[in-house]
């Protein structure tokens, strides 16, 4: 699992970045399509702490942004709210830059058969 | 009703043993509710009236044959001369009077009050019971026992026209007869008559009483009710008393309409699969199935919502069940265990799909149980970390994640369900119907174990009923076992 926050990490290119008044859904967008696997998290949610339980224990290797710790985490929150429509913002999962949605969709398509040719096809998840 | 109270006593104490059903019977039907029905208490009153006449009439007649008199019927109208002739005065007498108590009595029935009724029928009783008891002992009035056994047809006339019990043929048979010998038939049936009687008295009282302890319990029940509702508690079905959120109790409510429409669909499958329907028709039964467990998803939903400890404590489940509780529900990895072993007929697609069905049940079950542990330390040390000054921010975070909880029962219904339509998807529409009534049956069986566990012995030396109430039930469920090796 990789730990992202944009505050740490390579601070060259971030404050690059960071200068450019990025909109959060294009900010979540580019994030995502970054690895395999991505999830938005909050470090005190449980939830976020099952979902990612989850990948780990099929043996994939999950990004986690985790957004408490993202001094600009709020926006992207409310941008993530937006995108699933209400609800809670995390745990969202994207899966080779596609939106998966939050936990129950994850499930559902786990238990339905469609996760893991997925994660393959992302390159997540080899035989 | 003191007066003839009055005379019930006279009766009692100056009659033989069998006058005492007279007075034994007829102040218990007095104490009858007004509103037991008419014709009830009209019997029951009958029911001795008619069994004692008859007595005194077969009693009368071997009277007379062991006087050695000429043979007479009750209807016969030739007089036996000597007699009338030395006490001409006394037939008019006797045929007036009982006529005049018996048509006081008539009227009354006609009337409304049911009591009124009773009175007059004890009058006649009284009456008739008066003539007969100083009339049998002594030989040597044969002419009066003649005059008043020939009250008795227009007694039982009367009350023939206002019951509809077929003794008044019996006698008018008897007394036909009474040109015969009385033989040993006779005498039993009249024993028996006097038997089933006395029974059938015996065991109205007994229904009487208990129909009256129902009442009362009834009564006090609703008490309670209005108690309890008027302090805003809903009592819902199967709580253990004491105080029982109004989302629980709801939840229960359904649940329990859930379960009566749960056995309809069981027996829907069995007679589906006995009766080789076709697909399209299977087809219906199954999709109507699993819309039946999406409604109990949706209840659960509402009640996680409302009351979510409700849920994942499992009260509204069986003993039996909650032993296997897993986030306030079955554990899906579980039950695909169970169906493996059940299910056979599978391609080699199906068995693969079965199989990374268990699988993946099992990997969600794993992360949101890990998922749970998570929230229940997190809880454990905001609760134990709470200081005096920050206590009322840290309950509240407490409480907040005390909510969570909701989504996490949530989720694990969310896979019980995904595992369903799943299994559907896999399954043949035939194998499905056998697999969802492998699921009913399952169940249903958990469901009889924990009846069983709630009505087990306690003791060793107590409770021989109990364990053989227990093994007569297990007798039943090992027959019923046969259904499963169908499959």
């Amino acid at each position: 699992m990789h730990y992202h926050a944009e505050s740490y990490g390579n601070y060259y290119a971030s404050t690059v970045r960071q200068s450019a008044a990025v909109d959060p859904l294009e900010r979540v967008v580019r994030l995502a399509s970054g690895s395999a696997v991505v999830i938005f998290s909050l470090s005190t949610c449980c939830m976020c702490h099952a979902v990612k339980r989850l990948f780990c224990g099929m043996g994939v290797n999950p990004t986690v942004y985790e957004l408490d710790l993202d001094p600009r985490g709020k926006e992207i929150e409310r941008a993530l709210t937006r995108l699933l429509g209400g609800g809670s913002a995390v745990p969202v999962v994207f899966i080779g830059g596609k939106l998966v949605g939050a936990m129950d969709r994850v499930m559902a398509s786990h238990i339905n058969g469609t996760l893991v040719p997925l994660l393959k096809e992302a390159g997540a998840l080899w035989l | 009703m003191a007066s003839h109270r009055g005379g019930q006593h006279v009766l009692s104490d100056s009659g033989p043993s069998r006058h005492h059903h007279i007075s034994y019977a007829v102040p218990h039907t007095l104490h009858l509710p007004s509103n037991t029905s008419f014709i009830n208490q009209e019997g029951s009153a009958f029911d001795f009236e008619i069994e004692e006449l008859e007595e005194a009439i077969a009693l009368q007649r071997v009277k007379i044959n062991n006087n050695d008199e000429a043979k007479q019927t009750l209807y016969t109208a030739r007089p036996r001369a000597a007699t009338i002739e030395m006490f001409p005065s006394w037939p008019l007498k006797f045929h007036h009077t009982p006529r005049e108590s018996l048509k006081s009595g008539e009227d009354s029935v006609c009337s409304e009050s049911a009591l009124n009724t009773l009175a007059s029928r004890g009058d006649t009783c009284t009456a008739t019971g008066h003539r007969l008891q100083p009339l049998l002992p002594p030989e040597t009035q044969p002419q009066m026992e003649m005059v008043s056994s020939s009250d008795k047809p227009t007694t039982g006339v009367t009350e023939s026209q206002l019951d509809a019990k077929p003794n008044p043929p019996k006698r008018r048979g008897a007394g036909s007869s009474s040109d015969k010998v009385l033989d040993a038939k006779t005498l039993r049936r009249l024993a028996q008559n006097r038997e089933a009687a006395k029974k059938s008295r015996l065991r109205k009282k007994a229904y009487v009483h208990q129909l009256e302890s129902s009442r009362i319990r009834l009564a006090q029940l609703e008490q309670d009710l209005q108690r309890a509702r008027s302090q805003g508690f809903i009592i819902g079905g199967g709580a253990a008393g004491g105080n029982i959120s109004s989302g629980a109790a709801l939840f229960d409510m359904e649940y329990a309409r859930w379960l009566d429409d749960e056995h309809r669909h069981m027996s829907e499958l069995r007679t589906a699969l006995q009766a080789h329907l076709s697909d399209s028709d299977l087809q219906i039964i199954v999709d109507k199935y699993i819309a039946h467990y999406d409604e109990l998803f949706c209840l659960k939903e509402v009640a996680a919502v409302s009351d979510v400890i409700h849920l994942i404590t499992g009260m509204w489940t069986t003993p039996a069940e909650r032993c296997f509780l897993w986030m306030g529900g079955f554990r899906p990895s579980d039950l695909i265990k169970m169906l493996i072993a059940q299910l056979d007929t599978l391609t080699e697609h199906q068995a693969v799909g079965i199989y990374s069905l268990q699988q993946s049940s099992q990997q969600g079950e794993e992360a949101l149980s890990q998922g749970l542990e998570q929230l229940q330390q997190s809880l454990i040390s905001t609760i134990a970390n709470g200081s005096v000054n920050d206590s009322m921010h840290q309950m509240a975070v407490a409480l907040g994640k005390l909510t969570s909880l909701e989504g996490f029962v949530r989720q694990a219904d969310n896979l019980r369900q995904q595992t369903l339509h799943q299994l559907r998807r896999i399954l043949t529409v035939r194998q499905a119907t056998r697999c969802f009534l492998v699921i009913s049956e399952y169940y249903g069986r958990l469901r009889a174990l924990s009846s069983l566990w709630a009505s087990r012995p306690r003791e060793n030396f107590i409770a021989d009923d109990n364990s053989c109430q227990t093994s007569t039930v297990l007798q039943t469920l090992l027959s019923s076992r046969n259904q499963f090796s169908n499959f």
